[in-house]
């Protein structure tokens, strides 16, 4: 059954153009001027019940905006979306019952008090029974492993105590769908790892929905199977992370190192960085067969060492995020899927 | 539990917790409490350089300016923070978690921003009546003595249930006004104006004198403004209390309480329409 469904969905912030010059500011008052935003331009798309999925932009590509229309927080210009089969618009109160949010440079925890007194409040907000309540706090205490912070107040947590602490409250009340915007922003990577793998645990033993917003590519790697990529506001990709990943596979990064030095350029292949005995090349597995490049690397000299890595997939949506605007973005997209769907076999020069 | 019972409990325990929040640094107090001392001592000073040769301004006593000003201020430093909270919520984006909660928006912020104060209120009460008796003695009416019989304790355990309820009320009109004020800032890039303007009327007309002591013209216009009920009515029940008066006192206060809600209402249900979140 569809989770979320958005529409055609769009949002269009005005804001007021600051005036320069003498009397500009004083004209402005009365006739301001002013400029219309579109943050969100007719974005569709649909999550499963159940799905993780990654909502991907850089900065100011509209996922937060896009997250606030779909949890009613924000109204949209144009389009509909649907949670749960609600009209989040229309029907937030009732939404928000079923719906969980973090927002990872905001808190829902109260400062001062332990998280234990944040967490009464929250199940007294969602109207769970107290007998319920502590059973379900119980049991993410210890999913989590929160029973050391639980009484410590908020404000001598670490980040990375907070922000589990912030997870476990919002999966308090059993929350269908979870939003999650940069949850691990800040975090340092024993605190992503365990946040990581806290999300994908949710996922499987609550079956919630996630629809997570990230700029780690490890968050989105490890947690989610399906990727939306966002781009000045339009949805330039939606595919598998497995069909985003194999985007990634076409290119290959070959290192050598030889005991003697050798001649280091092979036909239509130049290292991307060499010195005397060593060098790196790029190889684009469409126009190099890996096997023949591997081969006439061996066949230069003694190899002390060889490595071979995939293009990590933060450059692959660093490209996309590269181009100026969702169209150009989503031509790349495709461009890149074309050459993936005719690839699979190595394509010679 | 029914779903009354519960609704009522999430609005209890936002309160609770709201006020042991500000009570996790006592010494968060101290500032406050230091100020209205010395407010209260300056005050006492101004009056007492008013009062020179004359023993009643405006049918107030040197011992009633004094005490009105003690019990006028209590709303200012109890319940003049609202704006500041709510603003910095907006401003902040924290408002993207607190619109998405089940619960009626302003009435779980009025659980718990006038919940949380009310502590701060009853602390700042408490120490006005020691500053009070320590400066100019009894409360006006027990100084000048009731009736004698069991009439004068009824009537100062009427007063003194009236100056709660008509505080209480004062603290919920603040709020929603404060609330209505700050939640312009669902237009407004910067309303910090409106709420300067909004103090300083507060201030001017019922906080730091008597309505009775501005000129005619102004209060009868003041008396149908909001901003006597902030703090003229129940520092009026303190210093010149009758039954009638104060019924009359608190029964407008009421009213304006339910038209600062509606205000607030209208204000959130349009402006709500128009938010942007900042902060990501």
């Amino acid at each position: 059954m569809t989770a979320i469904t958005a529409d055609r969905l769009g949002k269009t912030f005005t804001t007021r153009i600051r005036p320069t010059g003498r009397f500009s500011a004083a004209r402005s008052l009365f006739r301001p001027e002013l400029r219309c935003i579109e943050a969100v331009k007719g974005v569709s798309f649909e999550v499963e019940e159940g799905e993780l999925v990654a909502f991907l932009g850089p900065n100011g590509a509209g996922k937060s905006t896009t997250i606030k229309m779909l949890m009613g927080i924000l109204q949209p210009s144009e389009g509909t979306a649907r949670v749960l089969g609600l009209d989040p618009t229309r029907d937030r109160v009732e939404l928000s019952r079923y719906v969980g949010a973090v927002f990872g440079q905001k808190s829902q925890l109260w400062f001062h008090l332990p998280p234990s007194d944040s967490f009464r409040l929250l199940g007294a907000i969602y109207e769970i029974d107290e007998d319920d309540r502590k059973w379900r706090e119980a049991e993410l205490v210890e999913r989590f492993g929160l029973a050391p912070y639980m009484d410590v107040p908020v404000r001598k947590l670490s980040l990375g105590e907070r922000i589990r602490c912030e997870l476990a409250a919002s999966l308090l009340p059993s929350p269908l769908v979870l939003f999650l915007d940069e949850p691990t922003i800040g975090l340092d990577i024993v605190a992503k790892r365990e946040i990581r793998q806290l999300l994908a645990e949710a996922a499987r033993i609550d079956d919630t929905t996630i629809f997570l917003t990230s700029h780690d590519m490890g968050d989105i790697e490890k947690v989610c199977k399906r990727a939306i990529i966002i781009h000045h506001g339009e949805v330039v990709i939606d595919e598998s992370m497995k069909a985003l990943k194999h985007r990634a596979l076409s290119l290959k990064h070959v290192g050598v190192r030889y005991a003697l030095p050798v001649d280091l350029d092979l036909p239509g292949l130049s290292p991307v960085k060499r010195t005397t005995l060593a060098a790196s090349y790029e190889v684009d597995t469409r126009k190099h067969s890996l096997a023949e490049v591997v081969r006439a690397l061996a066949s230069r000299g003694e190899l002390e060492d060889i490595t071979i890595e995939d293009e990590p997939l933060e450059n692959v949506i660093a490209s996309i995020y590269a181009t100026k605007s969702g169209t150009e973005a989503q031509a790349f997209g495709s461009q890149r899927g074309e050459t993936e769907t005719r690839t699979g076999e190595v394509i010679h020069e | 539990m029914s779903r009354l019972q519960k609704t009522l409990r999430k609005y209890a325990l936002a309160a609770s917790t709201a006020m042991s929040e500000r009570i996790a640094y006592p010494g968060n107090f101290v500032g406050s409490m230091f100020t209205y001392a010395l407010f209260v001592f300056i005050f006492s000073r101004v009056w007492a350089g008013a009062y020179a040769g004359a023993t009643e301004i405006a049918g107030y006593t040197m011992s009633m300016a004094v005490w009105y000003f003690i019990i006028a201020e209590i709303p200012s430093f109890g319940f003049g923070r609202f704006f500041s909270t709510l603003s910095r919520d907006m401003k902040s984006g924290q408002i993207a978690y607190l619109l998405a909660r089940p619960y009626d928006f302003i009435g779980y912020s009025m659980a718990e921003k006038l919940g949380g104060s009310l502590m701060e209120a009853g602390i700042i009460l408490a120490e006005g009546l020691v500053v009070g008796l320590v400066l100019v003695g009894l409360p006006p009416a027990i100084a000048s003595g009731y009736p004698a019989g069991s009439s004068s304790l009824a009537l100062e355990a009427a007063r003194s249930g009236f100056l709660v309820v008509s505080l209480l009320l004062a603290g919920a009109l603040n709020f929603f006004l404060q609330i209505a004020l700050a939640m312009t800032a669902f237009w407004l890039e910067e309303n910090e104006a409106f709420f300067w303007i909004f103090q300083k009327f507060a201030l001017v007309v019922g906080t730091l004198i008597p309505i009775e002591f501005l000129p005619e013209k102004v209060a009868r216009i003041a008396v149908w403004t909001p901003f006597p009920y902030l703090s003229y009515a129940p520092a009026r029940i303190m210093v010149a209390f009758s039954p009638a008066e104060a019924l009359s006192l608190v029964a407008r206060q009421a009213l304006w309480v339910f038209m600062a809600l509606l205000l607030a209402r209208a204000v959130f249900a349009s402006g709500s329409r128009r938010l942007s979140v900042n902060g990501g």
